[in-house]
């Protein structure tokens, strides 16, 4: 997951000797290879914890979950900012990795037919990536949408009336 | 329980004695003070040929007319004959196949029989019901006066039990849609005017622009009369004209075709504009009454068959409009403004130049019978098709299990040669019938080229009319061309529209009250009495009596077809019952408004549903979602729902967790995994009252202790009716009842039902065997 050289501490305790206000039982500890481990109130540790979001779609900036390894839920974090900075800066690190989302600023081509074959310009570079069904794109009543390729990354445009009309076009030709 | 009284008591029938006359042949002599019960009609002799008779029941005797159809007595001579009613006197209604039996017995003697079709069985049903109250009083829990009120109130709403109507209601006529002959169809078309109201202002611009854009495209040739006699012609013969005559009239035809071709585009577009509105609107009308209309209507409707008439039958009628009335309406003007301006140039002219065309709109006619049936076949064979896919495609895995690939692609062939073949037909006529107006319009060009030549030899045209004539006539003949192609189009919208008010014109079996109680949160007392469920003429159940507390758990057991889930049915209001009633803390069912009583029921069924949409909508569907809720609650109640259902781990293990999409059948999810979002979206509506029709029979057992603890937490404090073939599932039910064919055989808890070592006992006994079998077995 993260690179050894990431700029993070080694390790985080969640309850902070000095910050007992938001002291939520349980903490997190900076494994090796950038994994988490997750110390519960009895002390019992699992190791290789996984962030995510449980509304990453509707919710962003909505309810965080721990979940062990098994897929057990270890702790519900409602809201994030409940969490005194430390403990959220690492939960937030986990999750911005989780929450690779490149923004799509120009569509290049789309390929009739299904699978569609997409050829677009992102905030992280230009990007070739293939949909499987026009079902993967979901247009948001507010105006955004969100695109799935057949490998489950997800590609976002923010506003659909502020892409270039060229990108557009092609966007409209596959309803 | 003068149930049938109203059809009795005819007018001559007012007094308590007098001769009744409910219909041909029935003569029935009531004694003073003697009362009419009930009364039914049967409808076959002795020796089952078809026949009208009918049997009354009084309060103190059976009478019938003829006496019997079967003769199961004395002989009898013709004349209506009578029973005194005593304890010992019992009748028994019959009915396993196409023929009925009705016995009557006195002393255990039968002393007369009736045969009935199932088309009678609804009344002849009624009777028995209201004999056995009557003799032998055999309605239960001696119904007080309040329950006599109710059974007279709801043997209204079942009138003509006599109709032959099933339980189903209107049908659809699906197969032939022009069976009932072209008046309804086009009398459908008509009625499609009706959704043009809302939009009339621009529907009467659009004939306005019609009008107006016809008469433009009538003044070029008019133009080149004059053009051609006082300008061309006396220039060729030696005049001095200068060409800026020409230039005039050039310039007045060039204007004309423009100003036509403005008004016909705003014509086009304005029409446009309000068939698609009337499309759109029927679309909407036909789906949003699609949806108030019972279970029974889906359940003996193609999926199909449906979606086409709400999809393409509804578009049909938008081109049809859109296009073909436009067409039609401007060709119409057309010819009739063209004969107009001919007769006004010159009468014997005109008069020869539409002479043929009486024959071709009798051609038309004659044409238009062919058609007609040749369109139904067409659209029913269509309909076929559409049935096949919308059969195989979510089949497609039995289909690929069984390797019947080939047969589902013979089979979609074989209903497409159908579509072919039908097709074929109408194309024979139609081929036939185009060219042959043509020919029509080249021997009119002759006759008005000959009639006309003649005419300027005698002088008495001009070149120039001739002229203007043949331009015009040329129009003409091109017109009626192109409305012959009205007759086609206009069958198949006639058609369309015939489907789609056959839904419309559907009632819903199960209908609203008409002044509604709003029950607002119910306490979930459920009071069942003499319950009694007929579907068509077969019984299903026969007076089930049950009183469920509120909070009370009880678990329906009994074979397949002993009427679990039909009573639970009953309970939901998908259907109605034939007799006795089902209250809600001592409201009748059928006077609670039926949304506002369906939003304190949550179901659980065997085969979850899932929408397509996200997990989070899934879970929220049951929500009334309004603008003003607050989206972070909601979000907190579905993930709590989520929770108590055990969904909540699995859902986060999803790609985007509670926003991860399903599609139409769950998807990526298990069985089991549906199941329990199904519960968690039971749980999310907080019902009083909770249905599990076989919640947890299709998952296998370790799945089921998961869901079964769900369940646990879902029943608690809500009135239940659960329903399981797997006994082990309903150790929570504060009661077990157990049904046989549509009775109650055994009631109690499960421990009292072991020691009664009933039904009950045996099956439980069996599943037990069973169990240890498998365990044994692995």
């Amino acid at each position: 997951m993260t690179s050894p050289e990431h700029p993070l501490p080694p390790a985080l305790h969640a309850p902070s000797p000095h910050t007992p206000a938001t002291l939520p039982g349980w903490r997190l500890e900076r494994a090796s290879h950038g994994r988490l481990d997750f110390i519960d109130s009895t002390g019992q540790r699992h190791g290789d914890v996984d962030v995510l979001r449980a509304f990453p779609v509707s919710a962003p900036a909505g309810p965080v979950v721990i979940v062990a390894t098994d897929g057990a839920e270890l702790a519900w974090i409602d809201p994030l900012s409940d969490l005194d900075a430390p403990l959220r800066g690492l939960l937030e690190t986990s999750l911005s990795q989780r929450e690779f989302l490149p923004v799509i600023e120009r569509i290049e081509s789309v390929s009739d037919g299904e699978p569609m074959e997409w050829s677009v310009v992102t905030d992280r570079g230009p990007r070739w990536f293939t949909v499987a069904h026009i079902d993967d794109i979901v247009y948001a009543p507010d105006g955004s949408v969100s695109i799935t390729d057949s490998v489950g990354v997800r590609y976002a445009i923010p506003q659909l009336s502020r892409l270039d009309s060229r990108s557009r076009r092609l966007l409209d030709r596959l309803d | 329980m003068s149930a049938l009284k109203s059809r009795i008591a005819s007018p001559s029938a007012g007094a308590s004695n007098g001769s009744l006359s409910p219909g041909a042949g029935d003569r029935f002599e009531l004694e003073s003070g003697e009362k009419v019960v009930a009364s039914c009609r049967f409808d076959l002799d002795a020796n089952l040929r078809f026949t009208d008779g009918s049997i009354v029941l009084t309060d103190r005797r059976l009478m019938a007319d003829p006496p019997a159809s079967a003769d199961g007595g004395p002989a009898f001579d013709g004349s209506p004959r009578s029973w005194r009613l005593d304890p010992e006197t019992t009748i028994d209604v019959h009915l396993r196949s196409a023929v009925g039996r009705i016995e009557l017995a006195q002393q255990g003697r039968v002393v007369a029989r009736w045969l009935f079709t199932p088309a009678r069985a609804k009344g002849v049903h009624a009777l028995e019901d209201a004999f056995d109250a009557r003799v032998h009083g055999q309605t239960p829990q001696s119904r007080d006066t309040e329950a006599d009120t109710d059974t007279d109130a709801d043997t209204d709403t079942d009138e003509q039990p006599e109709s032959g109507a099933p339980a189903g209601g209107k049908s659809l006529s699906e197969d032939e849609p022009a069976a009932s002959g072209m008046g309804t169809s086009w009398r459908a078309l008509f009625r499609v005017l009706a959704f043009a109201r809302p939009h009339a202002s621009m529907a009467i611009l659009g004939i306005f622009l019609t009008l107006a854009s016809t008469v433009a495209t009538l003044v070029p040739p008019y133009l080149t009369m004059p053009l051609v006699d006082s300008v061309l012609i006396p220039k060729q013969a030696g005049e001095p004209i200068p060409f800026a005559h020409v230039w005039w009239y050039l310039g007045g035809l060039a204007l004309a075709a423009t100003a036509a071709w403005l008004l016909s585009w705003a014509r086009s577009w304005t029409l446009a504009w309000v068939s698609e509105r009337i499309a759109a609107d029927l679309r909407v009308k036909t789906y949003a009454h699609m949806q108030t209309l019972s279970l029974d209507f889906f359940s003996g409707k193609r999926t199909g068959d449906l979606m086409s008439r709400v999809g393409s039958d509804t578009d049909r009628i938008n081109i049809f409009l859109s296009v073909n009335v436009i067409e039609f309406a401007s060709n119409v003007m057309l010819v009739v403004l063209t004969a107009v301006v001919l007769i006004w140039i010159n009468p014997w002219l005109a008069l020869v130049t539409l002479a043929p065309f009486p024959l071709v709109v009798w051609l038309v006619y004659a044409v238009r019978t062919g058609l007609r049936r040749g369109f139904a076949r067409a659209s029913v064979a269509w309909a076929d098709m559409t049935s096949v896919l919308a059969d195989t495609i979510p089949g497609i895995r039995v289909v690929k299990a069984f390797a019947q690939e080939s047969r589902e692609v013979a089979r979609f062939s074989d209903s497409n040669d159908r579509v072919l073949d039908a097709n074929d037909r109408v194309n024979v006529v139609w081929a036939f019938f185009g060219p042959l107006v043509s020919l029509f319009s080249e021997i009119g060009l002759l006759v008005v080229w000959a009639a006309g030549a003649w005419m300027v030899f005698s002088g008495s045209v001009t070149v120039g009319m001739l002229t203007a004539f043949l331009t015009y006539i040329s129009r003409f003949y091109g017109r009626i061309e192109s409305m012959i192609h009205m007759v086609p189009a206009t069958q198949r919208a006639a058609t369309s529209a015939q489907r789609i008010f056959d839904i419309l014109d559907c009632q819903p079996t199960v209908a609203e009250a008409a002044r509604p109680i709003n029950p607002g949160r119910v306490r979930g007392r459920i009071e069942i009495s003499n319950l009694h469920f007929r579907y068509g003429a077969r019984e299903i159940l026969h007076g089930i009596d049950l009183t469920i507390e509120p909070g009370e758990m009880i678990g329906l057991v009994g074979t397949s077809g002993s009427g679990k889930s039909t009573l639970a049915n009953l309970v939901c209001r998908f259907y109605d019952p034939s007799s006795g009633s089902i209250k809600i803390d001592g409201n009748d069912l059928r006077d609670l408004s039926i949304t506002d009583y369906r939003r304190n029921l949550g179901c659980v069924l065997q085969e979850p549903f899932l929408f397509f949409g996200t997990i989070a909508e899934n879970i929220a569907y049951g929500c009334p979602t309004d603008a003003t809720s607050d989206p972070d609650e909601l979000r907190q109640r579905i993930v709590a729902a989520a929770r108590a259902a055990g969904a909540h781990e699995f859902i986060l293990a999803q790609p985007l967790a509670y926003d991860s999409r399903v599609g139409e059948r769950g998807g990526s999810l298990s069985g089991g995994e549906r199941q329990r979002l199904s519960i968690a979206r039971a749980l999310l509506v907080d019902p009083r009252i909770l249905v599990l029709d076989e919640a947890t029979s299709a998952v296998d057992a370790e799945t089921e202790a998961i869901i079964q603890a769900a369940i646990d937490r879902l029943v608690a404090g809500r009135t239940t009716i659960a329903i399981a073939h797997r006994l082990s599932t309903l150790r929570r039910a504060n009661r077990l009842v157990v049904l046989d064919h549509g009775r109650i055989a055994e009631m109690g808890t499960h421990d009292d039902l072991l020691a009664a070592e009933g039904a009950y006992a045996r099956l439980y006994h069996a599943q037990q065997k069973a169990a240890e079998e498998a365990a044994a077995g692995v």
